[in-house]
């Protein structure tokens, strides 16, 4: 079997012992999925590429202390959102992670909505941002990630009842917004 | 804030109407910061090769420096060896012994070519083995087996290739073309039986070569999407990611212009939509990309 047809764990594995090329498989697999939780959650090109960057290098630097227990996913996307907060907190967007992303909530487009506002992508993915961050995260890492709820519960430090809630209204919401779009 | 909305259900298509539009979003990361990441990891990967290497190292030499190991492990080189002696016999080709004390008859082969196949290359046994078997029937042929550069395995990429064209091409008439492309680009120099240079050379499979053509392709790496489509035989063109995303798809998310139009003039579907059911021509109308768009259209996109 070549490497581009092994599990994600088993890639880990293999690069953690000095296989670089399983690293690539695994970076070209995920790389996209990462990208928009990133991208959509800061709204800001720069500041995604900052993330990506950062999270990719902690993927390499820790894989040698990964340990299949869970899903690679679920660990990657753990590091993307720890490292999204830490970026948040550091550039003081926001005074609290309790608000993480409301403020996409007025009716003034994003930096990424104002890029692509004119074309159909762009009004989506507009109407896209202006879901309420927490609710927007939630869904992020379930459709991107493919986070159980559970997941995302101990990834946002959240409980389980809480998260379904958020991916409910997320999903209602982001319906509403779209449907023109349908 | 938390609760579930009352007498709502979970909007089930919300999730398909997010996959179309970011199918539509351009949105990339940077070239450089996958880059840089590919290189640190690399870098970081070479660190810990030559750190497993130097550790398995010190522990054999410390292990045949302890006493009680030595027994054990100079016994293991003697049955090896004595293995060794026991099973080579059976890779060396059978050798024809020579009937007549003439001379052999003279060969045009040269001389470098008369040197028995070396043990290093077993696929080229194998051949040598064949034409040997070939040559007693003919009995007008040169005694020993003769290994010829010319008659050389063909790369096992494009054995394995040619032994998936009815899978990969999918059909009759596409199968018929890659063995075409597959016939021209062997040098009408006659391939080994496909199983048995298969089991000689282990190569990539040609999948892989479908994900370089789209990482070309994604990257506009027009020299090199040229050199796997002229290189590799029966290369699926229009083979897709996990996204569904083709080559011509990748390239036209992208902006790669020019791999777009090297794509469609080696015969890329201009209309194999990705996993979210939007096609090249979407990609290229919703990212702006009136250029690619018209190529599209001019090679048939719907």
């Amino acid at each position: 079997m070549t490497v581009t047809g092994e599990s994600d764990e088993t890639l880990m594995a293999r690069y953690s012992r000095g296989d670089a090329a399983a690293f690539e498989v695994l970076y070209r697999r995920h790389e996209m999925r990462v990208w928009r939780y990133l991208e959509r959650n800061v709204g800001n090109h720069a500041t995604a590429d900052e993330l990506m960057q950062e999270v990719w290098f902690a993927v390499a630097r820790d894989a040698a202390r990964y340990e299949p227990t869970a899903k690679f996913t679920t660990w990657l996307f753990t590091i993307a959102h720890n490292r999204m907060i830490d970026s948040i907190r550091a550039s003081r967007r926001q005074t609290s992670l309790d608000t993480l992303g409301y403020e996409a909530e007025d009716s003034s487009p994003g930096p990424l909505a104002e890029t692509v506002a004119r074309d159909q992508a762009g009004a989506l993915i507009r109407a896209f941002e202006k879901l309420p961050g927490e609710q927007r995260e939630a869904f992020l890492l379930q459709i991107e990630g493919d986070l159980s709820v559970e997941e995302i519960a101990a990834v946002t430090e959240s409980s389980f009842e809480t998260t379904k809630s958020r991916l409910r209204y997320a999903r209602t919401k982001l319906r509403e917004l779209l449907k023109d779009y349908a | 804030m938390n609760e579930v909305p009352p007498g709502q259900d979970p909007a089930e298509d919300a999730d398909d109407l997010y996959r179309r539009a970011s199918a539509l979003d351009p949105s990339r990361p940077s070239e450089s910061v996958r880059r840089r990441v590919l290189e640190h990891a690399e870098q970081l990967a070479a660190e810990r090769a030559a750190k497993g290497h130097a550790a398995k190292s010190g522990s054999l030499w410390r292990a045949a420096h302890r006493p009680s190991w030595r027994p054990a492990i100079f016994g293991t080189l003697a049955a090896v060896g004595l293995a060794g002696l026991l099973i080579a016999p059976h890779f060396y080709p059978p050798s024809n012994p020579v009937i007549s004390e003439s001379p052999p008859a003279p060969t045009p082969r040269s001389t470098a070519a008369e040197a028995p196949a070396p043990l290093a290359q077993p696929g080229a046994q194998a051949l040598s083995m064949l034409k040997s078997r070939d040559s007693a029937r003919s009995a007008a042929s040169p005694a020993r087996p003769v290994y010829d550069a010319k008659t050389a395995p063909v790369p096992l990429q494009e054995v394995t290739t040619a032994q998936n064209m009815p899978a990969s091409g999918g059909g009759l008439e596409s199968a018929a073309q890659d063995a075409r492309r597959y016939a021209s680009s062997a040098d009408a120099v006659p391939a080994p039986p496909a199983q048995m240079a298969a089991r000689a050379v282990p190569a990539a499979r040609p999948t892989d070569a479908a994900a370089e053509l789209r990482r070309a392709a994604e990257a506009g790496d027009v020299p090199q999407l040229r050199a796997l489509l002229d290189r590799q035989t029966a290369i699926a063109i229009d083979a897709r990611d996990d996204g569904g995303r083709t080559a011509l798809m990748l390239a036209t998310l992208h902006g790669q212009n020019r791999a777009v139009d090297v794509l469609l003039a080696h015969g890329a579907d201009p209309n194999v939509a990705d996993a979210s059911g939007t096609t090249p021509l979407q990609a290229a109308l919703a990212g702006g990309q009136p250029a690619i768009a018209s190529a599209l259209k001019r090679a048939g996109a719907r």
